[in-house]
Parts: structure tokens; C-alpha cells; sequence
């Protein structure tokens, strides 16, 4: 431990690797500092003494922001924003491409800098710093369709960022404290601006078209790495404030079961992990929305390893469509026979995240279903098990199914470049490790993901390697994977083919912008229109006008001196007439 | 140049070469009945042992079982027929978006 740097937030040596890589153009100095920079970070988590810490504090403009709150909650949050950005870094070693190294690390440590910020204010800059600096990850790819997707990503994420600020702002004038802890409620004006711009950048329903419609044109090493902060900060950020709110419950619900039929027709291998992402969301929106301290820690481990799981999956179609140049399910096929270590990784994450007893899913989302079933959320309970068997469908079957084996398509690819495959091999060890049972009296892997729940004596006191749990785990996976031969042997499953599905981004997307164009054509028309009708009004006043008073005009000619006596004999004849009659 | 056997194409990669028989006809015919006799022996468990649950109506036999087949058999038909049905699009839908 060394007492000097207990107050060094592990955001700050990412941030600076980033803006350094920004300057540097040396490739593999670049890629030093990318693996470099979470070392570092990891050692200043590991540095602080445990417990609760406070550090880090800034004195700006009357304000004191602090940059650094370490306790239980931001903890867990750390460490996995941590080894992500050291994977994703491995992950993306042979891309050559400075603007990527230096956002990628950037975004990182703006991960890291709003996990353990301890007031709305610092919350509100590395909260404003992850958009700005992952929409280069979107740009990276160098299409229209990225670009133009990059810049609907920015502008949602940046209104995220305007609400924050301004539900921070009458939060404060409300309360006087600019603190970011669980005194927010979405009952005041202030915490429900809060709320939404947190609900933003979590994807919670109708709010969600950004992640499906920016991370599948991200570019190959992108979407790997977008996959890991944005949403799991914003789930950290409603865990940190609205613990126990329970809208969040049904919210989440809906979250899980929605993405499952939009993920069964999708083509894009990418969006259909998209779709799944928000789904596996959902489960943690509901655990933050039960808000026990069972149901935080099913979040919280949720959390952690599904970063992990998802990034292995994103890794995996990285590497496809690195090697294939696509990651439509309708041109892919038989890959095993080239990418075979792919193939098993993809695999791991597949078994993974369908929770299948011995792999990390299984262990995080049954603390989960427990604390719903626990606090009597019975109908809760039966979506987020309909679910279960619909991560199957997407993740746990679709993907590996239709990348490597289904029909060959004859792809004679070589198999991930090195580092690919050392980071999804790092991944995949992970997924296996920390779903491990006790074993021989040895502690199994998933003890050490309950030790770094936010409250370990809960987590360790669920038991969660029970005879039963196992069965029903397996009666309802095994079901599943018996329904999709049962349905692909009757026809009854619906062919990869290209096309593409409406979401509700239509509306923004097609229906507003329609109507703006309309809105912009029909003012174009009116503004002609009235410019027609002034003009000619003008000619015609002008027109008058000049034939009053023009040199030639009425008023110019020489009027008899006869006919002006009488109208001046007549208006005179009128006001003696109404100065008589008048009382 | 490439077979789709992959038995005599030399770009298979050699670690794959063992497992060349997951892409046989016959695992794909017998992989149906495979499942089934996974599905149904872990859902006859429950003739023999009581699980206990935290919602009553998990505990009774083969729960689990029924609900992940028509829980998949529906997110797939939900998806097919409504999704792709009344929102599916072509491929270039989004093609020129915001160009005009």
C-alpha cells in the first residue's frame, strides 16, 4: 500500500494514456500505453485500503468535486471497467489507428472517473466525456451509415448528459447538496430528469435504439469496447441512486422480454448481441429496482460478468467479420473448420450468458431471480424466466449456430489474429473461472466474485450450488435447446435472410423526419406564398399611392375652386348638424 | 479449393480436422432425439425428487421443462410473425437515409 496515491482516482492514468496516444504516432508505443494504462489503474484500485475511501477532491469555481468514492458498490464497478479496458486493449493490438487508441482509452477512464465520482457534478463531465469519446468508435468504420449513426449516437448521449446536468441543477437548488448518492427520487423534478438521462444511456424501452442502431457499425475492436461501459455506468449510476425505485422493476422486465423476438429475425450477427445486450440489461434494472441487498449484489454480479461474457461474444463476431468482412447470419456458415479456437470461445460466451451450470452467468443471474421471487414479484418472476430461455435462442444458440456451424458456406478463412484469440482466450477463462463450484473443499471461482459483491456476507450466505437450482437450470436450457431442433426439423423456424427490421428509432428516423421535411417544404411554400401576397399588396398600395400623389396623380390635378366650396360647405353643414343634435 | 465435407480441403485448419464430423448429416438427424432424451430425463427428475422452490408453482413436475419449450417455441413464432411479418424490411430500407 502506498499512502500517496490513495487519492489517485484509477480514471486518471486511462485519461492521460488516452490524450497521449492522441499525440503519439508511433503504433507500438501507442499500444504500450493501451496496456499499460489499466495496469496502472488496476494498481491504484488494488492500492486503496479497503473500506469505504474518500480522495480525490478538486476545489473549482466554489465548487468541490469529488473524483474519487471507493466503497463497496463503485468497487465491483471498477475493477471489471478495469480488465475490460485491458482486454479490449489486447483485443485491438494489431489495429493500427491513433484516433481509435486514444478514444478507446479515454472512454475507458471516463468509465472509470463516473463509477467512482462521488457528486453530480464530476458524475456530469466523464458522464459527457464517454459520449464524446466513444462516437469515434462508431466513426472508426469509415462509412455513411457509421457516420450518420455516430452522429444520432452523440446527439441522444449528449441530451443524456444536458438532462443530467439540469436535474443536478434544481436537484441542488432543491437540497443544497450536489451529492451523488441515494438521495435522488424520481418524486422530484430534479431526480427524474436524473432518472431519464440515466434511463438514456441504459436503453431502457423506447429509449434503447441507439445501442442497436450505433454498436453494430462500430468498427471491429469498437464495438468490443462499447459494449463494456456505457450501459453497465448507467446501470451503476441508477444502482448508486434509485435503488429500490420500483418503476425500475417492471422497466427492467420489459427490457428482457422485448429484445428476444427482435433478436430471433435479425440477420446481423452484431445487432442481434445489440438486442441481446439490452435484454441482459433488463435483468439488472430489475435487480437495482427490488433493491435488497441480495438483489443489488444479483446486479452487481450481473454486472461484472456479463461484461465479460458480452465482450467474448462481441470478440468473437470481431473476429468474423475481421477474417470474412460479414457477420450476416445469411452468408455465414461452417466457420468451425477455419476458426475452430474462435469457435469454442464463442462457445464459452454462448454458455455463458444462457447461464448453463459452470459458467458465470449461471452463478450472477440467480441471485437475481431469487430476490425478485423472494420479494413475492411473481409475474416478474415468470418475464425474466421467459427470458432466460430467449438468451438461449439469440445468444446461446443463434450465434454460435449460425457463424460456424449450420450451412457451410465455404469461408476458407485463417483462423483470429493472435491477439484475438489471447483476448478472448483471457475472456473465456474468466467465464469458466468465475462460474466454478467449491470443490474438494476448495472454494470455487464464483466465491470470489460474491466477495466482491457490494455486501459479500449476503452474497456468500445464497446458496447457490443446490441440487435443485442445477436441475431446474438444466430442465429449462435442455427444453430450450430441444425446442429449436424440434422447430428447425419441422421448418417451423424462421430462415437468415437479408433484411433489415423496423424498430421504434422509425419513428425518429422515418415518421419525424418526414414530417420535418414536410414541416421544412410547406414553410418553404408558405413564406413564397405570403412573399407573393405582400409583394403584390405592395404593388397594388404602391400602385395607388402613386396614382394619388404622383406628379400625374389625383390629388396632383387642379381641382375647380366651385366643387371645393361645396364639400367644404357640406362638412361644415355636418359638424353644425351633430353640434346641434348633441346633448 | 474448398469442399463442404472440408475432409480434403487443405485450408481447414488442422485443429478443426477431428471435428469435422459436427458437420455430419447424421448428428444433425440425431441431435433431435439427443436433446429429447436430455430434456425428458432431467425433467423426470422431478418424479423422483421434490424440488423446492421460492415460487410454488416451480415445484411442480417438470416446470422448468414446459415453460423453456414454449417460452423459446413463442419468442421464436412471436418473432417470425409479427416481428418479421408486420416490421420486416428490405435490406436497403435504410439506404440514403437523410441524402434527399
Amino acid at each position: 500500500m502506498i499512502e500517496a496515491f490513495y487519492d489517485i482516482s484509477p480514471a486518471w492514468p486511462v485519461i492521460l494514456g488516452g490524450l497521449l496516444a492522441a499525440a503519439i504516432p508511433n503504433h507500438h508505443v501507442r499500444k504500450g500505453l493501451a496496456l499499460l494504462a489499466p495496469i496502472l489503474a488496476g494498481f491504484l484500485w488494488f492500492n486503496v485500503p479497503a473500506g469505504v475511501h474518500t480522495g480525490g477532491l478538486i476545489e473549482l469555481g466554489g465548487f468541490v468535486l469529488e473524483t474519487f468514492r471507493y466503497d463497496g458498490l463503485s468497487r465491483i464497478w471498477g475493477l471489471i471497467f478495469i480488465i475490460a479496458a485491458f482486454i479490449n486493449a489486447l483485443y485491438g493490438l494489431h489495429e493500427k489507428d491513433r484516433v481509435a487508441d486514444a478514444a478507446g482509452l479515454i472512454y475507458a477512464g471516463a468509465g472509470l472517473g463516473a463509477v467512482f465520482s462521488g457528486d453530480l457534478l464530476s458524475l456530469f463531465f466523464f458522464w459527457e466525456l464517454t459520449a464524446i469519446s466513444s462516437v469515434f468508435l462508431i466513426w472508426g468504420s469509415r462509412t455513411r451509415a457509421a457516420y450518420k449513426a455516430g452522429l444520432r449516437y452523440l446527439a441522444i448521449h449528449v441530451l443524456s448528459g444536458v438532462m443530467l446536468l439540469a436535474g443536478a441543477v434544481v436537484h441542488a437548488a432543491d437540497t443544497g447538496s450536489w451529492a451523488f448518492d441515494d438521495s435522488l427520487s424520481t418524486e422530484t423534478l430534479g431526480g427524474m430528469l436524473i432518472f431519464l438521462a440515466f434511463g438514456i444511456k441504459c436503453a431502457f424501452p423506447f429509449l434503447h435504439n441507439w445501442l442497436q442502431d450505433a454498436y453494430p457499425k462500430a468498427t471491429v475492436t469498437g464495438a468490443v469496447v462499447l459494449s463494456a461501459f456505457t450501459t453497465k455506468l448507467a446501470v451503476y449510476a441508477l444502482a448508486r441512486g434509485y435503488a429500490g425505485t420500483e418503476i425500475l422493476i417492471w422497466i427492467g422486465a420489459i427490457m428482457t422480454a422485448f429484445p428476444v423476438f427482435f433478436a430471433v429475425v435479425e440477420n446481423d450477427l452484431r445487432k442481434v448481441l445489440s438486442y441481446s445486450l439490452n435484454n441482459q440489461l433488463g435483468f439488472m434494472v430489475v435487480g437495482v429496482g427490488v433493491g435488497t441487498e441480495l438483489a443489488i449484489n444479483g446486479a452487481a454480479a450481473h454486472a461484472f460478468v456479463h461484461i465479460i461474457y458480452k465482450a467474448l461474444l462481441f470478440m468473437s463476431m470481431g473476429a468474423v467479420l475481421y477474417r470474412v468482412g460479414t457477420v450476416k447470419a445469411s452468408e455465414l456458415g461452417g466457420l468451425f473448420k477455419t476458426m475452430p479456437a474462435t469457435a469454442i470461445f464463442c462457445i464459452i460466451g454462448a454458455a455463458s450468458i444462457s447461464a448453463f451450470p459452470l459458467f458465470s452467468g449461471f452463478v450472477a443471474k440467480a441471485m437475481t431471480l431469487a430476490a425478485v421471487a423472494h420479494e413475492h414479484h411473481y409475474v416478474v418472476w415468470f418475464i425474466l424466466l421467459f427470458a432466460s430461455a430467449g438468451v438461449l435462442e439469440h445468444s446461446g444458440i443463434k450465434i454460435p449456430y449460425f457463424a460456424f456451424f449450420a450451412h457451410d458456406k465455404g469461408h476458407r478463412v485463417r483462423e483470429a489474429p493472435v491477439n484475438m484469440l489471447m483476448a478472448m482466450g483471457i475472456a473465456a477463462l474468466m467465464c469458466i473461472y468465475l462460474g466454478w463450484p467449491d470443490m474438494f473443499g476448495i472454494p470455487g471461482g464464483y466465491r470470489a466474485l460474491y466477495n466482491l459483491t457490494p455486501f459479500p456476507e449476503v452474497a456468500n450466505e445464497y446458496p447457490m450450488w443446490t441440487f435443485d437450482h442445477v436441475v431446474g437450470q438444466m430442465q429449462l436450457l435442455l427444453a430450450a435447446l430441444f425446442a429449436f431442433a424440434f422447430l428447425v426439423r419441422m421448418k417451423w423456424y424462421p430462415d437468415e435472410k437479408r433484411s433489415v427490421n423496423i424498430d421504434f428509432d422509425w419513428i425518429y428516423r422515418r415518421a419525424a423526419d418526414g414530417v420535418a421535411r414536410w414541416g421544412h417544404a410547406m414553410f418553404g411554400r408558405l413564406w413564397a406564398s405570403i412573399g407573393n401576397v405582400l409583394g403584390a399588396t405592395r404593388g397594388r398600395m404602391g400602385g395607388r399611392l402613386f396614382e394619388a400623389f404622383s406628379p400625374m396623380g389625383a390629388l396632383s390635378r387642379d381641382i375647380p375652386s366651385g366643387l371645393l366650396a361645396i364639400w367644404t360647405s357640406a362638412l361644415l353643414a355636418i359638424v353644425l348638424l351633430i353640434a346641434y343634435m348633441a346633448p | 479449393m474448398s469442399d463442404q465435407s472440408g475432409k480434403h480441403d487443405d485450408l481447414v485448419h488442422p485443429a478443426a480436422r477431428p471435428f469435422l464430423w459436427l458437420d455430419a448429416k447424421w448428428l444433425k438427424s440425431s441431435m433431435l432425439w439427443v436433446l429429447l432424451v436430455l430434456a425428458v430425463g432431467f425433467a423426470a427428475i422431478d418424479l423422483f425428487h421434490h424440488r423446492h422452490e421460492y415460487v410454488h408453482l416451480a415445484e411442480t413436475t417438470g416446470f422448468y421443462a414446459l415453460w423453456g419449450f414454449g417460452s423459446f417455441v413463442l419468442a421464436v413464432m412471436v418473432g417470425w410473425f409479427v416481428i418479421r411479418g408486420l416490421l420486416g424490411r428490405e435490406e436497403d430500407y435504410w439506404d440514403g437515409e437523410g441524402d434527399q
